[in-house]
């Protein structure tokens, strides 16, 4: 599905990735993770189109990705959730997820992924006529997850779902990540809670500063030294 | 019309609990009352037909900030091109009526005039955009909204004395559009051209509106104003949404030029004072807020009328000024822009303007 050979990044003159390669295979669900200011986000902004690589490729179904804008990748079936949601504010939540099946010109084809999304987030269709703007930071963020499925996308990026949210929502939007990858969707996760990550993923990716140190099935991940020392703290 | 309502309904939403809106509206109501008593109901049609006008122009000086981060100052040269166009299409037509009459056309001429200045309008703009704010676009890091500022000023510029240099700076004018007697309205007569004026801006404004609310494309537009990275991310182009939004703001404001052409002629000098009322209707109502352009365009006309109508005469140190009339029109309106600004800097419909913070 999704291949990364030898990428560099930067903002600016300020180099975040240096020669990150990995791959995702179709309906797999892989995890990202390492310490803040890792590159993580990076990557997932990279591989969205939000950020040009400096060297290296980006492979999306065997399509070089390196130039292809933002909104193509969208088109082509990558959908990013990300940490900041970038929710439209001054729109209803039904509206905000209707925007988020903007390529998706069939109606009822529309109405039927809302419905999905609706059933995996009940809270969402009570506040359905609701300014996106006024909802809670648990409300928020299953909005823009919400929307970034409204695309129907094959690959979905998401970004620190678990951040500011309380525990038992955590849960819940795990829960329906892993839901999401039992219907056919590949997903990456990038997230700070290494346990959790480890739980439902298939394989992980464990990137510092900006590099990739180690990867390898989530279960043999968990057991592993450095990453038990580093991150799980045991 | 369910537009019409749900347009209505955001208005009230966006006045209930807003004491600055509410004191500035009430007051002007007030004032459209006191001008209605003192100056007759004629007054009160003037000040509505051209708050019209200046709504339309006000929703697109919105529109294009909201969506494109530019602040416009050559709205006024889109006004200007638009009463030329209309004036070039008019009146050859208007000519050969006079040798050989036809009513249908005596009827419909007008409208052609205006539909080929709005078709103007959309190309401007297209050109516009795709020429100018797009290679800008890519070279800007920083300070967009700066430069975007100092370009169109720079076509402002060069739209004016272009147009000198071309056509000369002779008013080119007609006294009206339609040659029939002014309407009864009430007890008061108004002529045909400022009623079909005054409906062209509601209709247009109505037509907007509905379009940013119910199609694709103008949700679209919506979300780019709102948040432009999440609407990429959902696959938006903005390589469309922008020559789009810039060619729908320049084709109203060419269309408010011809609709207007009776009342202030094809100069190239023209758009200067519909592009200042028009700018201070969107300070007034909050930058990048199209809802709240409509009720500013209406309360700068009214403030318009009152400066005129009410003249004072006050003695300093023994000189005796006068306040008020028509050379105090700019004044006034000026003014209440500044109290405004001091006491609400985000407008009295305080859209918080999140572009310029961002860029």
């Amino acid at each position: 599905m999704l291949q990364l050979k030898n990428l560099d990044a930067s903002y600016g003159f300020l180099q975040i990735l240096w020669d990150v390669s990995l791959h995702i295979a179709d309906g797999e669900f892989v995890g990202l993770i390492g310490p803040n200011g890792a590159g993580k986000t990076t990557t997932l902004r990279t591989i969205a189109g939000l950020l040009k690589p400096m060297k290296g490729e980006v492979l999306f179904k065997g399509h070089k990705m390196n130039t292809v804008p933002a909104h193509e990748t969208t088109r082509m079936g990558i959908s990013y959730i990300s940490e900041d949601l970038n929710l439209f504010v001054d729109m209803s939540v039904r509206e905000n997820l209707l925007m988020g099946a903007y390529i998706v010109r069939d109606q009822q084809k529309q109405l039927e992924t809302l419905d999905f999304v609706y059933e995996l987030f009940p809270r969402l269709k009570e506040r359905e006529g609701q300014l996106a703007g006024t909802m809670s930071g648990g409300e928020r963020k299953m909005l823009a997850i919400a929307r970034g499925m409204m695309s129907n996308p094959l690959l979905l990026l998401v970004d620190e779902p678990s951040l500011g949210l309380a525990p038992h929502l955590v849960t819940d939007v795990f829960k329906s990540l892993r839901r999401l990858q039992e219907t056919g969707v590949t997903l990456m996760l990038v997230e700070q809670r290494v346990n959790a990550t480890l739980e439902i993923t298939d394989r992980a990716y464990v990137m510092e500063q900006g590099r990739i140190v180690m990867e390898g099935p989530s279960s043999e991940l968990m057991t592993n030294e450095h990453v038990k020392a580093a991150y799980l703290g045991i | 019309m369910k537009e019409q309502s749900s347009l209505g309904s955001t208005l009230v939403k966006k006045l209930t609990g807003n004491l600055a809106a509410t004191i500035v509206v009430g007051t002007t109501l007030v004032l459209a009352v006191v001008i209605g008593v003192e100056g007759g109901p004629s007054q009160v049609i003037n000040s509505i037909v051209t708050g019209g006008m200046w709504a339309l122009l006000a929703v697109g000086l919105a529109l294009v900030f909201g969506v494109m981060n530019v602040p416009h100052f050559a709205h006024g040269e889109s006004f200007m091109v638009g009463a030329y166009v209309a004036y070039f299409v008019f009146n050859p037509i208007h000519t050969s009526l006079k040798e050989n009459p036809n009513t249908f056309l005596g009827v419909t001429a007008p409208f052609l005039a205006m539909l080929a200045a709005a078709v103007a309008g959309l190309i401007l703009g297209v050109i516009l955009e795709r020429l100018l704010f797009y290679p800008l676009r890519l070279k800007t890091k920083s300070g967009w909204v700066m430069n975007a500022f100092l370009l169109t000023v720079g076509i402002s510029f060069i739209l004016t004395n272009g147009t000198t240099l071309t056509l000369g700076p002779n008013f080119r004018g007609i006294p009206r559009y339609w040659d029939v007697p002014p309407l009864q309205v009430g007890s008061v007569r108004v002529a045909v051209d400022r009623i079909i004026a005054f409906f062209i801006a509601i209709i247009s404004i109505v037509a907007l509106w509905f379009f940013l609310r119910q199609t694709r494309t103008g949700r679209a537009i919506r979300a780019v104003s709102q948040d432009e990275l999440g609407a990429q991310m959902m696959g938006i182009n903005l390589n469309f949404i922008y020559p789009l939004t810039f060619a729908l703001a320049t084709a109203m404001a060419a269309l408010s030029g011809a609709s207007l052409l009776f009342m202030f002629q094809a100069y190239p000098t023209v758009g200067l004072k519909p592009l200042y009322f028009a700018w201070y209707v969107v300070m007034l109502a909050g930058l990048g807020n199209v809802v709240g352009a409509i009720v500013g365009g209406f309360i700068v006309a009214v403030l318009q009328s009152a400066t005129q109508l009410f003249t004072f005469t006050v003695t300093v140190l023994g000189h005796e000024f006068q306040i008020g009339g028509i050379a105090w029109e700019d004044v006034i309106p000026t003014f209440v822009m500044i109290i405004v600004l001091l006491v609400v800097p985000s407008g009295i419909f305080g859209s918080e303007v999140k572009g310029v913070q961002e860029q």
